[in-house]
């Protein structure tokens, strides 16, 4: 086919025509690998933003906020529902300004600060998280213990083993003891989740590092 | 050791990539998606590139792993090519056949090669860059006869988009 050597003729004369990058170019793109990690990060944040607002939502029905009501947590658990969406929203969005930066940077060193910013507001995130959870938690036992319909029979409980100071001690150590549990397993979540993106983002800084000396 | 790693990678890469510039020409239609496609084919490449055990020789396998990438990021693609496209290709040909100049011939090969499927522009790819069929085949891991019965395939379908 004739037409077929015509276009290889004109596919070597337009070799001279073909972009060329230089050494540094081509170095930066293949330490550009952040660039993925962090977009990963970013999206993997709006999955758990959704994924715990849509449990939120299922779990959360009349009767639950009723109860809430009853033992004076009301006004306590609305607060720190809109303080953690709000805060939430500032992260996720902290998380798109990070993917959106190291998108664009192109020297190895502004990179580098930028895998140390998106680094610290993880940790931030995650604390938060924890923190959240923790307080909320803490928050829902004192209210059943104090005002619940479980809280009145324990504390007849308490009455009657005589030994009242003891036996609050026990139910607050016991109270701290399980919201521990919940902690561990919540941050055990997380190393597992973001822990994998971070350590592939430090080996990422490791080596931006050597190039820099 | 690393260091020398990278240092040797890139050096290479910036001597042959012509080859990888050729094959973002092909697969992508703008600027844009040809520096992103470049720029995901130099990490495949680094990524496989300890393993490259120099029992080829580098532009081989260099063009093996670049057509893999593009064949893989066309087809993630593949639902945003227009279809409409076509059509005036094949009005644009018809215009054309009043006269022939060279140039508007070459131009018409062109757009009708990036209407071809992803593997057939591959074959198309290393027929343009002067490789035998023992080559193309064993880049693109088919047997020789394959790539000759494919070539002719090609050879028919440009035929009829050049001359519907």
């Amino acid at each position: 086919m004739e037409e077929l050597e015509l276009l290889k003729r004109d596919w070597k004369k337009k070799e001279g025509e073909l972009p060329r990058l230089s050494y540094t170019e081509i170095y930066q793109m293949i330490l550009k690998k952040s660039t993925s990690i962090v977009k990963w990060i970013f999206y993997i944040s709006i999955i758990e933003f959704v994924f715990w607002t849509t449990l939120n939502i299922i779990t959360s029905d009349s009767g639950s906020w009723e109860q809430m009501r009853s033992i004076h947590t009301y006004y306590f658990m609305i607060g720190l529902t809109v303080l953690s969406y709000v805060v939430l929203v500032y992260f996720i969005y902290k998380f798109y300004t990070n993917y959106k930066r190291i998108s664009f940077t192109d020297s190895s060193k502004r990179l580098m600060k930028t895998i140390l910013d998106t680094k610290r507001t993880v940790t931030q995130y995650v604390w938060f998280n924890l923190s959240i959870f923790m307080v909320s938690l803490l928050g829902m036992m004192y209210g059943t213990l104090r005002y619940g319909t479980d809280g009145e029979r324990i504390q007849q409980a308490a009455l009657q083993t005589g030994h009242e100071t003891l036996f609050w001690i026990i139910v607050c150590f016991l109270c701290l003891i399980s919201t521990a549990v919940f902690l561990g397993l919540l941050w055990l979540f997380y190393r597992l989740l973001y822990g994998i993106l971070l350590k592939k983002l430090r080996q990422n800084y490791n080596e931006l590092g050597k190039m820099e000396v | 050791m690393n260091k020398e790693l990278e240092n040797s990678f890139v050096t290479e890469l910036e001597n042959n990539q012509n080859i990888v510039h050729k094959v973002c020409r092909l697969y992508t239609n703008d600027q844009e998606s040809h520096n992103d496609l470049f720029q995901e084919i130099a990490i495949q490449l680094w990524k496989a590139y300890p393993k490259f055990r120099r029992e080829a020789k580098f532009t081989t396998w260099m063009y093996r792993v670049a057509l893999n990438t593009a064949i893989t990021q066309y087809r993630k693609t593949k639902r945003k090519v227009p279809t409409q496209d076509y059509q005036s290709v094949i009005y644009k040909i018809k215009a054309d056949e009043y006269d022939g100049q060279e140039e508007q011939r070459i131009q018409l090969l062109y757009k009708a090669v990036k209407q071809l499927g992803d593997i057939d522009k591959a074959l198309i790819f290393l027929y343009l860059e002067d490789k035998d069929y023992g080559e193309i085949a064993s880049t693109l891991g088919i047997s020789e006869v394959n790539a000759r019965v494919k070539m002719n395939r090609i050879k028919n379908k440009l035929r009829t988009i050049i001359n519907p």
